[in-house]
């Protein structure tokens, strides 16, 4: 039963992570695929009709996370207090900088958004990261499991080295969709972009491997999941691999088994926490509190029209778009 | 400064900068389901109604969502000690709303803004009406986690002092929750109908738009009256008698009666002083509240001086909120009932344009009215966060200090500031494009 609520509450949080990972990612790089402002609000067109729908998932994941833990969720969330309400306002100002650098036509406002709706994106990336980061190295909490440590603890050099990977990743996510969806000049960069950020999120991807067994040598996860790297590996090869022979489609789709594989072996490592502690400190894991029936099955039947919807949206409205690709409209 | 003060003005600045944007989405979204099921059997004027509202809907909804993701995660950062506590209960129906609601509201707004040319017209129609289901139910679980917070059902207490679910369906159902959700809904509607109505007479003021602009001032009006009835009978006066029965202290502070009376009068106005426990300059109607409260114009009203005064709500605030509802509702009747008549007695309404200006002016009273509402249910639940079960002061996050909370609300309120004034710019914008056929 716990283990069922944990399964799909990392199902959600996934899903957000390859949805919401290919329009932070774009957003990343916007400024290394456009060097024009219509080149780069090419970029934004391409993942116009996507991003409020991909964050929809954050929030639906939030709710679960509330309905099915709801320790874990007031304890993590007033622990990390000010982070998260600096993720609030970087998601809140991006949103508006999406909206906004359309309806106003001067240079100097699009340049000014193009560099929030970058910066603010790359910046929520990071702090991602570095949440991450800290749930697998753990937390100090007290007894009734609320956070006691400060700000600075929270930006240590493995969480900082996770953020850092996960710019990368994303990164790479973000260009092979652009490399999908955009012609001319911006796909091509995109493309040709592709083997240096598998490059580096290779490294990234080693680094980070490395230090998590460091530092969670004494609590490996089950054998079985140590697949998971080595899927993550090869996807991020074929990426490479796909991006060299153009074949752009393709090396989304390795570019999304890459992120999978990633956030699976991170869950798993976590499992069966949700908060681990730091230094010996009691965490809060799954079974502390048992979620009740009904939270259960809400969360699932949530699940379930969740990616039916999606499914009829998707099929509906965005297939027919996703046929033609978006070109930079050099009369504006 | 004091942490559940800070909490407590961080929540409210931003739930009410937050509501204003659901009582668009939720009052506009059966007018556009119904000008887009007409403009789909073959009425071009009400399909284009349908693409106007619906370009008004979209930024309501894009300033909702971008709002309401703090609302969602302030529960936790904020009231970390209730989300513990209580998540069992409240967890649910704001998962759902997260779930159902928002998938079908967004994902349909998807359809009806982006596939107008890529599906049929009945299943373009089909989509307004999801997404007017989806906002709608959006309402209800919001409007259902407050109820049990207002009136706590079908929850079973755990050794440990965790409030767990017992009975979903006794949470959803609880009439308390019902009659709460048809007010809400109601003044919601009554605000869609007077945006509606209040830009229809713009629109006739500047002498544009004319055939469409009479469109929207005759649904508007209509809307607008029905639902000025609506809101006070049944659904507000069974709200009313609800809170006489489970929540006596409010009801007391919202018609400023201190001393407990048979045959208790209904302030019409007044000036509530909590310290000398008086009401200054009342004008009284006598029984009235009697009547009102428990249908029976002898009965005995519990005034707060029965009550010891750690349990008062603040006084001030809960009476002004409630009386500026009701005085705006009253007002709303009077000049939806007017229009009414005229529109029903020969067209005058069009031509009587003291009567347009007023509808166009009495455009943003609805929106006080609603956040009046609202404010006169939750100041008024004070000093409880779960109505006789925890106390607001106990639900603060112990982690987080008060000086964090006034540095995350001064930011809150410079971010509001710049979307605020996004959504003012842009909705104007549109207005001013307005409905024609040029825009298409």
């Amino acid at each position: 039963m716990n283990s069922a609520a944990f399964v799909i509450l990392a199902f959600m949080l996934g899903i957000y992570v390859l949805l919401d990972g290919f329009d932070l990612g774009i957003a990343s790089i916007a400024p290394l695929i456009g060097r024009t402002g219509p080149e780069r609000e090419s970029a934004m067109r391409a993942i116009g009709p996507f991003w409020n729908g991909n964050e929809v998932w954050l929030i639906a994941g939030g709710g679960a996370l509330f309905a099915l833990f709801p320790k874990a969720y007031a304890s993590a969330f007033s622990g990390f207090y000010l982070p998260f309400v600096i993720v609030l306002w970087l998601l809140m100002f991006r949103g508006i900088a999406m909206e906004l650098r359309g309806h106003f036509a001067t240079r100097i406002w699009r340049d000014f958004w193009d560099f929030a709706f970058t910066a603010s994106s790359a910046l929520l990336v990071l702090l991602f990261g570095v949440a991450l980061g800290n749930l697998i190295r753990g937390v100090p909490l007290d007894a009734n499991g609320y956070f006691t440590g400060s700000f600075g603890f929270l930006l240590n050099p493995y969480a900082l080295l996770v953020g850092l990977t996960a710019v990368a990743a994303l990164a790479l996510h973000g260009a092979t969709f652009a490399a999908m969806r955009i012609d001319g000049a911006p796909g091509d960069r995109a493309t040709a972009l592709i083997p240096k950020l598998a490059a580096i999120a290779l490294l990234g991807f080693l680094a980070t491997s490395a230090a998590t067994a460091a530092i969670r040598w004494h609590d490996l996860p089950a054998t079985w999941t140590f697949a998971l790297p080595i899927v993550a590996l090869i996807a991020l090869g074929l990426a490479a691999r796909f991006a060299l022979a153009r074949r752009t489609r393709e090396a989304f789709v390795a570019s999304t088994a890459f992120l999978a594989a990633l956030f699976a072996a991170a869950a798993a490592t976590l499992y069966p926490m949700l908060l681990p502690g730091y230094a010996g400190a009691t965490g809060i894991g799954i079974f502390d509190a048992a979620p009740s029936t009904t939270a259960l099955l809400s969360a699932i039947a949530a699940v379930v029209v969740g990616v039916v919807v999606v499914g009829i949206y998707g099929t509906v409205v965005l297939l027919p778009q996703f046929r033609e690709k978006v070109t930079v409209n050099l009369n504006p | 400064m004091d942490i559940a003060v800070a909490d407590r003005l961080q929540f409210a600045f931003t739930i009410m900068f937050h509501y204003l944007f659901p009582i668009g989405t939720m009052g506009l979204a059966p007018f556009i389901a119904w000008f887009t099921w007409r403009g789909a059997k073959g009425d071009a004027e009400a399909a284009r109604a349908a693409a106007f509202w619906t370009k008004i809907f979209a930024i309501n909804f894009a300033a909702g969502v971008v709002t309401g993701i703090p609302m969602e995660f302030q529960f936790g950062t904020n009231w970390a000690a209730f989300s513990a506590k209580t998540g069992g209960v409240i967890g649910q129906p704001l998962a759902m709303e997260g779930a159902f609601a928002f998938f079908l509201e967004s994902i349909f707004l998807g359809i009806l803004l982006y596939g107008k040319n890529r599906v049929a017209p009945m299943a373009h129609a089909y989509s307004a009406l999801l997404v007017c289901v989806g906002s709608w139910l959006s309402g209800f679980f919001i409007v259902a986690t407050d109820a049990w917070m207002q009136h706590p059902v079908g929850y079973a207490v755990a050794a440990d002092g965790r409030i767990e679910m017992a009975n979903l369906w006794a949470v959803l159902l609880s009439p308390f929750a019902l009659w709460q959700y048809t007010h809400v809904m109601t003044a919601a509607m009554l605000a869609g109908g007077f945006i509606v109505a209040g830009i229809g007479a713009y629109y006739l003021l500047s002498d544009r738009d004319l055939a469409i602009g009479r469109r929207f001032v005759r649904a508007g009006v209509i809307v607008g009256a029905i639902c000025s009835v609506l809101v006070v009978f049944p659904t507000g006066d069974r709200n009313g008698s609800d809170i006489a029965n489970y929540q006596p202290v409010k009801l007391a502070a919202m018609e400023g009666l201190f001393k407990s009376t048979k045959g208790a009068p209904l302030a019409i106005i007044g000036m509530p002083d909590s310290r000398n426990g008086t009401l200054l300059d009342p004008i009284f109607v006598p029984d009235l509240l009697s009547f009102l409260a428990y249908g029976n114009a002898r009965a005995n009203v519990n005034g707060l001086t029965a009550y010891a005064t750690e349990l008062w709500p603040p006084v001030e605030v809960t009476y002004y909120a409630y009386h500026v509802m009701v005085g705006l509702g009253t007002i709303f009747g009077a000049i939806s009932g007017l229009a009414l008549v005229l529109l029903f007695w020969g067209k005058r309404l069009y031509r009587t344009r003291w009567l347009l200006w007023l509808v166009l002016l009495a455009m943003p009273f609805p929106y006080i009215a609603n956040e009046a509402g609202w404010t006169v249910t939750e100041v008024g639940r004070q000093p409880w966060i779960v109505y006789g079960l925890m106390r607001t002061a106990a639900g603060a996050s112990p982690t987080v200090s008060g000086g964090e909370t006034l540095f995350t609300l001064i930011g809150f309120a410079g971010m509001y500031f710049l979307l605020g004034a996004l959504f003012l710019y842009l909705t104007l914008r549109e207005i001013g494009n307005g409905p024609g056929a040029a825009h298409e």
